[in-house]
């Protein structure tokens, strides 16, 4: 994995997202999942654009279900925005069209 | 920065591969562009059992991997999850910039940009997509242990998923609109002994509703006019595909339901630029359909590309 990009559990979520006091965008992904893959490479470039001012986490969607189904997430890939107080905001995106600039778009308005 | 190529293909599904395969073997400098990783729709089709070539069936994504893999093995380039932020395609050069940082160009274009699954455009669908509503079997499959689930369509993807689906689901429920399958007949035989399929004729979902996520969706009987609500745990989504035209939008001509209209060699009026593949006007779309449209077009082009550039004398 990339620099930019960081792998959390569960466990994890509370202090690395609720408590992290930086805008965190999550991406939940699976295997077999060709819609992940295509967004990894895209997720990881809007990551380095942003490091040290948003932290881009993601999570593996089959070893979290639990954590997957308290957020609401049936589908992947998902990628949820939150603020600096943990607040979720904006549009989840999902599905094989995240474009880069969306990505952006979203990740502008947490720091706005 | 501009890098120049002999030929730039857009899409690597299966026209643009097989595009980029013979294009890279008459040594045209080839390049790929794809908004995702190569293989179109066939990477999200858990198997293919009509393809040539494979007497047993082949899951979709070993079968785009393959198709990338030889394409790159004769000196093509495949640039994956690059996004293009501006394009030219009327000129004697064709650019596009990618992902607002670099732009590449060519005398010859082919646009194999496909397909992509058609929204019901139904209320709620919006609201559920990726809550509940999902349109990729393998993607989303596996969560669905020991549930109650739907699919809406009844040709050969929305058929040979809810197999797929069965793995994993107590039950499939397939709504359709017709009282038949569109999907091929061996396919629709296989579902209809599913114990795990069940089959509702001739309805169309009218709305999906839940709290927080999806619970439940209305359907119609498109007969009687009756509605039902059901209780599901999860709807696919398999309703077909709309063209992805939006490079060529304005540039060449669409049909009324807005495929383009291509002559006999994959060409439009604009010279240079060809169309291959599902976003074609054309009676059948099939793998082995797109695989010979890009075959056409990649010989087409090669032939305008020597035409259109003639050598420099040293």
């Amino acid at each position: 994995m990339s620099d930019h990009v960081k792998e959390i559990t569960a466990a994890e979520f509370e202090r690395e997202v609720q408590r992290a006091g930086q805008p965190v965008v999550l991406d939940f992904f699976s295997t077999e999942c060709p819609p992940c893959e295509a967004l990894a490479p895209k997720f990881e470039a809007v990551a380095e654009q942003y490091a040290g001012k948003v932290r881009f986490l993601k999570v593996f969607r089959q070893g979290n279900r639990e954590l997957a189904e308290k957020l609401g997430v049936t589908g992947s890939p998902t990628l949820i925005f939150f603020n600096r107080d943990g607040q979720e905001l904006g549009e989840r995106l999902g599905g094989e069209d995240i474009k880069r600039t969306a990505i952006k778009a979203q990740v502008e308005a947490l720091l706005a | 920065m501009t890098t120049r190529y002999d030929l730039i293909i857009v899409g690597a599904g299966p026209a643009g591969l097989s595009a980029a395969i013979y294009a890279a073997r008459a040594r045209l400098r080839t390049l790929v562009l794809d908004e995702s990783v190569p293989g179109g729709q066939v990477k999200t089709t858990h198997k293919v059992s009509n393809y040539p070539g494979f007497p047993e069936d082949i899951k979709g994504t070993d079968l785009a991997k393959a198709f990338a893999m030889q394409a790159e093995r004769f000196g093509a380039t495949i640039r994956r999850a690059v996004e293009i932020t501006r394009h030219d395609l009327i000129g004697p050069v064709k650019s596009f910039e990618l992902d607002e940082e670099e732009t590449v160009e060519a005398p010859a274009v082919i646009i194999a940009t496909g397909a992509k699954p058609r929204d019901l455009g139904v209320p709620g669908e919006s609201k559920f997509k990726g809550r509940g509503i999902s349109y990729c079997a393998t993607c989303d499959g596996a969560y669905f242990e020991g549930k109650d689930i739907h699919v809406i369509g009844g040709g050969n993807s929305a058929v040979e998923e809810s197999l797929f689906l069965t793995q994993f689901a107590r039950s499939v429920t397939i709504i359709h609109q017709f009282d038949h399958f569109q999907a091929e007949a061996a396919t629709a035989e296989e579902a209809l002994h599913n114990p795990k399929i069940k089959v509702i004729w001739d309805s169309e979902p009218r709305a999906f509703v839940g709290e927080g996520g999806l619970q439940s969706l209305t359907i119609e009987n498109v007969k009687t006019k009756a509605r039902t609500d059901l209780k599901t745990d999860g709807v696919f989504v398999f309703i077909g595909y709309v063209p992805r035209t939006d490079l060529v939008k304005g540039v060449v001509p669409l049909n009324k339901w807005g495929y383009v209209e291509t002559g006999e060699d994959m060409s439009t009026p604009v010279p240079g630029l060809y169309v291959a593949g599902d976003l074609r006007s054309k009676s059948f779309r099939q793998i082995t359909t797109a695989v010979a449209d890009g075959t056409i077009a990649s010989l087409a082009a090669q032939k305008y590309v020597k035409q259109a550039v003639k050598p420099v004398a040293a």
